[in-house]
């Protein structure tokens, strides 16, 4: 589905990505680790096409197509999502609005007929629902006002509402308390836990996948993959920190 | 022609745009562009290059004629115009006044008088090419109060608009302007809360882009105790374009407990482009609260990605960013009908700006 091939990054001309490769296949959900500083956050960056991080060397292709060719809505279209560590806050935009003009932005791009208010609002209400996000909380400008749980309850719903083929979730863990990323493990298991996708899950910590199963487990340091593994590793990377495990 | 206005030298003229009026009444007759009116009740008024159309218009209330022009620069080329003066406890429904410029220079007097008690409101819409010059003049009595909105969008040309109102105790001015064409903007106002209590909003977004010029400069001043009055606006410039706000607030000796707001705030799309502003407070009253702010700034590039990784093309996305931001300065306008009518407006020329 996503295959990164030697991958170089620069960010104001500073490499942080230094010849990454990795391979996600349909089905599979991939945990991403490293300590801070390692590249993990640009390499969401990258994914999802934010301007500013430029890519010098190698190639993302996506379901065969070049990522990299592509606008940050043409790889929305295309079934990317990226999950914000730090979700935006819109003053003046309301999430119902927001969300409604995303999903039918990417729903005409792919000649698919956009849904009207009602059937949205359906979907929207549904999500929300069962990601614990109060139904007023829709109505709200994006993001204004919310606590950091809020907001990344807020990009489950929005993820559940568009409905991607691959999502890269960037510590979407960060900022929950243990009620909170129950829920949103539950969420991303439902929502991404399917044949036809795959997750590439970006985080500092191991406890998220006690939630969410890894099928691998990768370290992140210094801008290349330099360990790859089955669940166990997180676990080892627990227990003796990534100074050990990545050298 | 010869404009006879104050120079740019003179501080209250700062950064009107002298040449662009002068080209805007030199600038050739166009076909008498279509003009229409809300669906609303009440007095519909057409104008075209500063006559009214009889047949098109269906005056209610209003009186059309001869009007005393005033003493202001702008405001003394208009003799002839319409007025609406209503007496105890009355009630108007809307008046739209449409103004259409066909190229040229027109003029056009107004004059709002509202007794105590009474209520109305006025939608006013420029379209065409020309100079279009009005001056406004409204007396409100004890309690009355007016609604008033005027939206700009001449294809070309330029629109002046000068407008002094008088607010008796109690009584509340809600004006709305919107300038989303193509035109260069003046918009002149000076606006005296005259009796205890009174109310004034006065605000609006102007929209400009290619090499437009287009400004607002307006004072209120509290002449008596207990008045509010609130300033809000905001400016989009793209392009080469130049937008400027000024505002004062004058509060007299012993207007004490006075409220007044400025909120000035300015976008620029791009870097070429160019935001003045002016916030003025003048206070000789000790026991005051009067609060402004004034900013310029860009879209912000982190909310337009977030909007872009969600699936929403980038012109789409500074669009609601940027509607976002004037929509503060449209929601003020009362009536339904005319608010979605001026935010399409300004959708539409956001659409067709970025």
């Amino acid at each position: 589905m996503l295959k990164i091939e030697n991958l170089h990054a620069e960010i104001d001309g500073k490499e942080i990505l230094k010849g990454l490769s990795l391979e996600v296949n349909a089905g599979e959900i991939h945990a991403i680790m490293g300590p801070n500083g390692a590249g993990k956050s640009t390499l969401g960056y990258v994914l999802g096409g934010r301007p500013g991080y430029e890519v010098t060397e190698g190639s993302i292709t996506f379901n065969g197509e070049d990522l990299l060719e592509k606008e940050p809505h043409e790889r929305a279209a295309a079934g990317v999502f990226l999950g914000f560590q730090y979700p935006v806050e819109i003053p003046g935009v309301s999430n119902v609005q927001f969300l409604r003009e995303s999903l039918n932005a990417q729903r005409t791009s792919r000649g698919e007929k956009p849904l009207s208010g009602a059937e949205f609002l359906k979907l929207a209400r549904a999500q929300a629902d069962a990601l614990g996000l109060q139904q007023d909380m829709l109505k709200r400008p994006v993001n204004v006002g919310f606590s950091g749980g809020e907001k990344k309850r807020n990009e489950m719903v929005q993820m559940g509402i568009i409905d991607p083929a691959f999502a890269i979730l960037d510590e979407t863990d960060s900022g929950l308390d243990i009620d909170a990323l129950r829920i949103v493990g539950d969420g991303i298991n439902r929502i991404m836990r399917q044949p036809t996708k795959a997750v590439l899950l970006i985080t500092h910590y191991q406890r998220l996948l006690d939630y969410v199963q890894p099928d691998r487990v990768h370290v992140l340091a210094d801008g290349r993959i330099t360990r790859s593994g089955g669940p166990e590793l997180a676990h080892e990377l627990e227990r003796q920190g990534y100074a050990e495990v990545a050298a | 022609m010869t404009l006879d206005l104050p120079s740019n030298r003179e501080e209250a003229w700062r950064w009107a745009d002298l040449g662009g009026i002068a080209a805007a009444a030199a600038l050739t007759p166009i076909t008498r562009p279509q003009a229409q009116f809300l669906d609303l009740p009440g007095a519909k008024l057409l104008f075209v290059d500063g006559v009214l159309d009889d047949a098109a218009s269906d005056l209610h209330r209003v009186r059309v004629g001869d009007l005393a022009p005033g003493a202001h620069a702008l405001g003394k080329r208009a003799t002839r115009g319409w007025s609406l003066h209503l007496d105890a406890q009355a009630v108007a429904h809307p008046v739209q006044v449409v103004h259409v410029a066909t190229g040229g220079d027109n003029h056009v007097a107004a004059e709002i008088v509202l007794d105590t008690d009474t209520s109305a409101q006025v939608v006013e819409t420029f379209v065409g090419a020309g100079w279009s010059n009005r001056n406004t003049r409204i007396r409100l009595g004890k309690a009355a109060r007016l609604m008033r909105a005027v939206r700009m969008t001449q294809g070309a040309g330029f629109v002046t608009l000068r407008d002094e109102a008088e607010l008796g105790e109690g009584a509340s001015l809600i004006g709305t302007m919107l300038a989303a064409g193509d035109q260069g903007v003046r918009i002149d106002a000076a606006i005296t809360l005259a009796g205890e209590g009174g109310y004034a909003e006065y605000g609006g977004a102007l929209l400009t882009r290619d090499r437009l010029k287009q400004e607002c400069a307006v004072r209120v001043r509290h002449a008596e105790p207990n008045g509010q009055s609130h300033q809000l606006w905001r400016a989009v410039a793209a392009d080469q374009s130049q937008a400027s706000l000024a505002a004062a607030v004058e509060v007299a000796r012993h207007a004490q407990k006075t409220d007044g707001e400025q909120s000035l705030r300015g976008l620029l799309l791009h870097r070429t482009a160019t935001v003045n502003l002016k916030p003025e407070l003048e206070i000789f009253a000790d026991d005051v609260k009067c609060a402004h702010g004034a900013t310029v700034g860009e879209l912000d590039a982190r909310a337009l990605f977030y909007m872009e990784s969600r699936g929403i093309p980038a012109p789409r996305a500074k669009a609601l960013l940027t509607r976002a931001f004037v929509a503060d300065a449209l929601d003020r306008i009362g009536d339904e009908t005319v608010r979605d009518a001026f935010a399409a407006d300004a959708d539409a020329w956001l659409e067709s700006a970025l």
